[in-house]
């Protein structure tokens, strides 16, 4: 029975830095992103597929370092529709999906993934900010693990769509290595650390 | 004929082995669950980008196969194996009173999975039961066990530091996992405001520094990695497989049989002792029995007393060494899941290197030289961290470079306790066996009935009163906070159901945790337990059994069994 479901959003309201230093994306195109389609035993279609792929390359983007694309998050997150999901989860996601791809045909006229970089990162922005808003939380609902899961979203379906792209992006290798930092056995504990410019958090962990 | 029986591998059964064997006895561990290999069977070698799924149990299995055990808060991919499937063990509880049972059934049990907090029952617990007439009375006090507590820090290996509190006594420590630079801020706060509460780094049975003596066992010093639920490769937590049944096994003494599960204990009324015991093969459900001249009970709390209570017979028809009818009752379970978390924005600017296996404790203030308006008492345990990248990531809106730039920073320490409180020993809240359901062997299946009183809600209350006071103390701002503790059964220290006591009349076993009813048969496990305290309670399970091994191998020397 939490009494505040917005643990995550207040932290980050706290960091100045969450909202400075916007760079110019350097997306894929779509013919690049299609090419990464290669699943050994694949759940979407293979047009909802690329979908996935332009929504991961959009909210994960390469910029110095790989991104959602570049790691494979696509084929990932497919594998977990087939041996993660329920068929509730898989609903889910693939309507969150379409839900995407139906705002871009209605405003744009085009096919989310068919859209130029800058116009798919604008749409989601959009999509992202409203589907993120805060519900208030359910009588009945809490402990730990609602603590663990957070806050209530107006839109549960993309934000778990995102959830699992973000997810799947940062415990990658890549991510883990350049994004991050991660040591699979770092040998000894030092309670204190001077933070540097080069300072990085630590990943690895779900939390 | 083996000299000794002992039903469980788990904490107490196999520290209870180690200790029979190395006086002498030729001991059988009996562990229903299956084989699992020290290193081997552990899962502490894979790389975040190896867990499947992401870590992630699948939602279809995790409905289906682990309704229970899912509501534990260390389930995930990597340890999926060490939990039982609800599904293949059923229990029932009333539809209004739930209750967790988590179980691992496998050789080494739950010592495989446990927190390794481990903190000594201090004078006062071991007179609370006498003092306010609640329970059974203990019939040691602290310093029957004080030795044995020594005994068993020395061999498992316990980081913690020295304080000087009388209210959690002091151990045999190696180096302790210090304070970070946010908890070290915390500290200071607390104890400043709050004059009698102590913030400490958390007693945990990891090796800091790793002991010849441990190393003759094959453990080495914690590498910092704090993937303990998945087992530990080198050794660096305590467990039955990595240090208890090795040994157990080099003194030649030790028989170990897995998959076999205990229907009963047999009981000959011409001598009153027991004489052995029945076990179904898992796989094969054919049944067989063993003999001994002494039997350790280890098998955890509510499965000490359905064997117990499944062991019934003409001369005994409540059950095996229940002439009180005891056995089953006071139930109990440390208040649990009763956290508050707040940030920091104050917070020093540093950051911390390794994966310590520990956080901070606060020990019992209350009720400690004062009278609050509940009895008995609880500390805290908790944590200073910098939030990490899922928070960075997924705490706002926001997509593209944006977010991984967010994500590169480090976030706002958070500081985060949750209080463990003790739970009153009340002869209502009982184990007992189903009248008509059976296991797959043709068991009985346990009932639990077991709720919080009234005496826990009103602890409940100060705990989270006092949690968020502390965090306020230290200029942080609460952003989360439970409002009730977890169901029973969440805290996984379940207690009670065939205590100690000095009167046989009102309790199960006496001050060498022997069955006043049974001479040779000994329980060692939070069975034992006439109060739980609000400290975690493996490190007494150990210290009580390793004392019984002592006693029986004395007594069975002297022809007394």
């Amino acid at each position: 029975m939490l009494v505040d479901p917005n643990l995550d959003r207040r932290a980050m309201l706290a960091r100045t830095l969450a909202v400075l230093g916007a760079t110019a994306t350097s997306s894929l195109s779509f013919s690049a992103l299609a090419r990464t389609a290669k699943r050994a035993r694949p759940y979407l279609e293979q047009s909802v597929f690329d979908l996935l792929s332009a929504v991961a390359d959009t909210i994960v983007p390469q910029t110095d370092t790989p991104g959602a694309v570049a790691v494979g998050v696509p084929s990932l997150l497919d594998a977990l529709l087939v041996n993660w999901a329920s068929g509730e989860r898989r609903y889910e996601i693939t309507q969150a999906l379409a839900v995407i791809d139906g705002k871009a045909r209605s405003t744009k006229s085009r096919a989310f993934g068919q859209l130029p970089a800058e116009a798919r990162h604008a749409l989601l922005t959009e999509h992202d900010k409203l589907a993120l808003k805060v519900v208030p939380t359910p009588p009945g609902r809490g402990g730990a693990v609602s603590l663990m899961a957070g806050p209530l979203y107006a839109d549960p379906g993309y934000a778990k769509l995102k959830e699992l792209i973000v997810v799947l992006y940062y415990m990658s290798e890549p991510a883990l290595t350049q994004e991050l930092t991660y040591e699979h056995a770092p040998g000894s504990w030092n309670p204190s650390v001077p933070v540097t410019s080069e300072t990085r958090p630590a990943g690895g962990t779900l939390f | 004929m083996f000299d000794a029986i002992v039903i469980g591998s788990g904490m107490s059964g196999s520290m209870a082995a180690k200790e029979l064997c190395e006086r002498g006895l030729k001991t059988l561990v009996i562990e229903r669950g299956r084989k699992l290999e020290h290193g081997a069977s552990y899962t502490d070698w894979m790389q975040p980008w190896d867990l499947p799924n992401a870590g992630m149990v699948a939602e279809e299995v995790l409905a289906r196969d682990y309704k229970v055990q899912g509501k534990q808060y260390n389930m995930n991919t990597a340890t999926q194996q060490y939990w039982v499937k609800d599904n293949e063990h059923p229990y029932t509880t009333p539809e209004d009173r739930p209750f967790a049972w988590i179980r691992g059934y496998h050789l080494g049990g739950r010592s495989i999975m446990w927190g390794r907090q481990s903190y000594r029952l201090s004078p006062m617990d071991f007179e609370a039961n006498a003092r306010d007439g609640h329970g059974s009375d203990w019939p040691i006090r602290y310093e029957d066990l004080a030795s044995w507590y020594s005994h068993v820090e020395k061999f498992i290996g316990v980081s913690g530091s020295v304080e000087g509190l009388p209210q959690l006594p002091d151990g045999e420590f190696l180096p302790p996992f210090e304070l970070n630079d946010g908890e070290k801020l915390f500290k200071a706060a607390v104890e400043a405001k709050f004059p009698g509460r102590k913030v400490i780094p958390g007693r945990v049975a990891n090796l800091s520094k790793a002991q010849p003596h441990h190393e003759e066992l094959g453990r080495n010093s914690c590498q910092v990695r704090n993937f303990c639920d998945r087992g530990c490769s080198y050794g660096a937590y305590h467990s039955a497989l990595s240090s208890a049944l090795p040994a157990a096994q080099r003194t030649g003494n030790l028989t170990i049989v897995t998959d076999a599960i205990v229907h009963s204990i047999i009981h000959d009324p011409a001598t009153r002792r027991a004489t052995g015991v029945r076990v179904i093969d898992s796989n094969t459900k054919v049944g067989r029995t063993y003999e001994a001249k002494v039997i350790f009970c280890c098998a955890s709390t509510i499965g000490t007393a359905q064997i117990l209570l499944n062991s019934r017979s003409e001369d005994m028809p409540k059950g095996l060494a229940n002439s009180s009818d005891m056995v089953g009752r006071h139930l109990m379970d440390h208040l649990f899941s009763l956290s508050v978390a707040g940030i920091l924005p104050k917070g020093p600017e540093t950051y911390y290197h390794g994966r310590r296996p520990t956080g901070m404790y606060i020990p019992r203030y209350r009720n400690v030289g004062s009278t609050d308006e509940f009895l008995r008492g609880y500390g805290f345990q908790g944590a200073a961290s910098r939030l990490g990248w899922r928070s960075a990531a997924l705490g706002l809106p926001g997509i593209g470079a944006d977010l991984k730039a967010r994500t590169r920073k480090l976030g706002p320490w958070l500081v985060y306790i949750s209080g463990f409180g003790e739970m009153l020993p009340n002869p209502e809240n009982r184990v007992t066996l189903d009248p008509s359901e059976t296991d797959q062997w043709g068991i009985p299946l346990v009932r639990i009935d077991c709720a919080h009183g009234e005496n826990e809600r009103k602890m409940t209350s100060q705990i989270l009163e006092d949690a968020k006071a502390m965090i306020q103390a230290a200029g942080g701002m609460v952003v989360s906070a439970a409002t009730g503790p977890a169901e029973p059964g969440l805290g996984i220290h379940e207690m009670g159901t065939a205590c100690m006591g000095r009167d046989p009349g009102k309790s199960v076993l006496n001050a060498h945790n022997q069955a006043h009813d049974v001479a040779n048969l000994f329980i060692t496990d939070g069975a034992a337990m006439p109060s739980s305290g609000c400290q975690n309670p493996s490190l007494t399970y150990m210290a009580l059994s390793a004392r019984a091994a002592d006693h029986a191998a004395k007594l069975l020397g002297e022809g007394k069994l």
